[in-house]
């Protein structure tokens, strides 16, 4: 025990110390942080200023109703905004009644020539065709032409429930956008949709990073003290078991405290509410999940790192290790192919299935717990007993190939002498 | 007692047969010589040693008792495939090695800076390993062997790549060791490298004992039959003399090794005749000499 203490921790020190492991610390989060909130940010920044529109009505009375929609925004743009979503744009509006071609085209080129950001084409007949014209140079900004389309879809509303002689507190009323919230079985809220979606996504890709990253970690640690020729010196004091057992707990220690700073920055920057993507997954993060992340994360992790020590001492550089490795990473890749159908029905047979099978439950039955809450417990159950007999006969396997891998040298071993090596007593 | 005891030991790797049937003992405080061409399954047979392999058959006791785990912390091992953590810092490293062996962290720090005074290193031991000249991580990995004050110390090639000042420096910190009554064991296949420093060898050839003894015993027995020559002028005429068995000529001196009942003394009138001789020294075989015609012996 004191030996696997001793070998564990140097292997944490280490590798705490070193500057890769600041790096990927900062860096990763920092990557997120640019792949999710930043696009967002960037989008809200542009539309920012206020974009100079034309419409071009009938009449006034229908050319002022939308300007004054388009002015005054959605009635839900407060709620949208509150929810992290994105504010519709801002618009500077200059109303025209002269619908004819020629009107139009000298808008279009000014339009062209940015003297105006876009028109507005909702004529008479146009809204009869219930079909308007949107012209812009931007034909790619969502935000605008989202925006652009709702707003003006309210007033067009707004006009013709008039016409039928609503009063404009009628109106409002009528108009109210309508709230829904999603609850499964048991009454518990499920949360936005999407930003559910993309939390568990968000959560399995982590612990897919983590215990590949982790378990390659492992491989290259064995594989140093196998060229470095340590080895030996290690041999005199202790077994190899022992070896092993301490590099992967040092490197899962690593790992551990890796991903516990990364949750961390998380619920701090959620706290602080600055950026989107984290305010989002506050409510998706609850006790449960904080629960089975690290047990499922801790299971898969030994599980694969144990299997990635055998990689590594089986092999004599980085190159050769990389068929064995692939090898190893495989039932990790089809958990994620699972977990593609999984997000979008927790309930199928091949998700609960592979929620069982050892070699892809660590992902899988996460996920599955994440997104539904009815799995029941003795599935959760079953696939963690199967995860820890599975782990302690791969760690019994893959010890016997460690031990001998460990001190062969040279040529990379057949698979014959593989076997043969897990025989040797 | 014995520090170790080996007992009909044999191990095979398939049909390899590394070591066969191989026994010897070593007395507490010698020194003892594991000598054999590369090969010869030196390693093999320390490994089992120290239970990094277990032997098919046969039989170990290490200090009186039967290879126990605990007993590591007595032992002292340098392998002959070196290697340090290159990222660690030298102290660091020590101490690491130091408590594996059993040693608390204060104590292993004091026997790491009493050993870097004595190899003349202390002024690395904050730097990190892979900063280091190749004869510097030697000087580190031998402190490594020896922080935990082992009472039988195994060394495996232990003066490859050193240069004469560290060789030396090595060799008497291990004298002196010797001194306080531990056992060490040298396995080498430089023979000449350690003939001076062992009381008793075995001599391994393809995993078998092929002699094994006390040293003096051996020379003896292979008795005064080499004689070492320096003169002037030619020395052709040696190697058509009927007294000649061989003859190695070095440039400075041949050594000649005398045919079966040659006299010596009928030698020097040869030479004395043809050259001016300035010396002319009757000497033991060497051991490389005695292992060649040992094995010779054995393979005809």
């Amino acid at each position: 025990m004191h030996n696997i203490f001793l070998i564990a921790r140097r292997e944490y020190l280490e590798r705490v110390r070193s500057k890769s492991f600041l790096f990927i610390t900062i860096f990763i989060p920092a990557l997120m942080f640019c792949v999710t909130a930043l696009p967002t940010l960037i989008a809200t920044r542009l539309s920012g200023a206020a974009r100079h529109v034309v419409v071009v009505a009938s009449d006034s009375r229908t050319a002022g109703l939308i300007r004054d929609q388009l002015q005054t925004g959605a009635d839900d743009d407060k709620e949208a905004r509150a929810q992290g979503g994105t504010p519709a744009a801002r618009y500077l509006v200059d109303v025209d009644t002269n619908a004819t071609e020629g009107e139009r085209a000298a808008l279009s080129l000014k339009v062209k020539e940015k003297q105006i950001d876009g028109v507005v084409w909702a004529t008479d007949d146009a809204l009869a065709a219930n079909k308007i014209t949107y012209v812009t140079r931007d034909v790619s900004n969502l935000t605008d032409t989202i925006g652009i389309r709702q707003l003006v879809g309210r007033a067009v509303h707004r006009l013709a429930l008039r016409k039928k002689g609503l009063s404009d507190a009628d109106i409002d009323t009528a108009l109210k956008p309508m709230d829904m919230q999603t609850e499964n079985p048991t009454g518990v809220a499920a949360g936005n949709p999407l930003t559910a979606f993309l939390a568990v996504f968000g959560l399995v890709m982590i612990m897919y990073m983590a215990v590949l990253l982790y378990g390659m970690n492992v491989m290259r640690a064995v594989l140093e003290e196998k060229t470095s020729r340590i080895m030996e010196v290690m041999l005199a004091t202790a077994t190899p078991t022992q070896m092993m057992t301490g590099k992967i707990l040092g490197v899962g220690a690593v790992g551990l405290t890796q991903v516990a700073i990364w949750t961390a920055s998380i619920a701090i920057l959620s706290q602080l509410a600055a950026v989107a993507a984290a305010g989002a997954l506050k409510g998706i993060i609850s006790l449960r999940l904080a629960f089975y992340f690290p047990i499922f994360f801790l299971l898969g992790f030994v599980l694969f790192s144990t299997m990635y020590a055998a990689v590594g001492a089986m092999v004599n550089s980085e190159q050769e290790a990389q068929q064995l490795q692939f090898l190893v990473a495989t039932p990790l890749i089809a958990s994620v192919i699972v977990l593609v159908q999984i997000l979008q029905n927790p309930g199928t047979e091949l998700g609960m299935w592979a929620s069982i099978f050892p070699l892809t439950s660590p992902l899988v039955m996460f996920a599955r717990i994440a997104l539904d809450q009815t799995v029941p417990s003795w599935q959760i159950g079953l696939s963690i007993g199967l995860l820890l007999v599975t782990i302690y006969g791969m760690m019994i396997l893959c010890g016997r190939i460690y031990r001998v891998g460990v001190l062969m040298y040279g040529k990379k071993p057949t698979l014959p002498e593989i076997m043969k090596w897990i025989k040797y007593a | 007692m014995h520090t170790i005891e080996l007992k009909n030991v044999r191990k095979s790797y398939d049909q390899f047969v590394a070591v066969d049937d191989l026994s010897f003992q070593i007395e507490q405080g010698a020194v003892f010589g594991l000598l054999g061409p590369n090969g010869a399954g030196k390693t093999s047979t320390i490994r089992m040693m120290i239970g990094i392999t277990v032997p098919d058959a046969g039989e170990i006791q290490m200090f009186g008792k039967p290879f126990e785990r605990s007993s590591l912390n007595r032992v002292g091992y340098l392998p002959e495939e070196r290697g340090l953590y290159k990222k660690m810092k030298v102290v660091d490293q020590l101490i690491f090695l130091g408590q594996l062996h059993g040693l608390d962290a204060a104590r292993a720090r004091r026997q790491a800076l009493a050993w870097s005074e004595r190899m003349e290193i202390s002024g690395w031991l904050e730097k990190k390993v892979e900063e280091l000249s190749k004869g510097m991580q030697q000087k580190i990995q031998f402190i490594s062997t020896l922080l935990h004050e082992p009472d039988f110390i195994i060394m495996d090639e232990p003066f490859g790549g050193l240069d004469p000042v560290n060789a030396a420096l090595l060799k008497d910190a291990l004298l002196d060791l010797k001194g306080k009554g531990k056992t060490i064991l040298f396995s080498t296949h430089r023979m000449d490298q350690v003939e001076k420093l062992c009381d008793t060898i075995c001599l391994i050839n393809r995993g078998k004992s092929v002699l094994q003894g006390d040293l003096k015993e051996i020379k003896a027995r292979h008795g005064k039959s080499n004689v070492q020559i320096e003169y002037e002028g030619d020395g052709n005429f040696l190697s058509q003399s009927q007294l000649v068995g061989s003859y190695n000529n070095y440039g400075n001196y041949v050594e000649v090794r005398l045919a079966e009942g040659a006299d010596p003394q009928q030698l020097l009138h040869l030479v004395a005749e043809r050259s001016r001789v300035s010396k002319f020294e009757l000497m033991e075989p060497s051991l490389e000499e005695i292992f060649i015609e040992t094995v010779g012996k054995t393979d005809a």
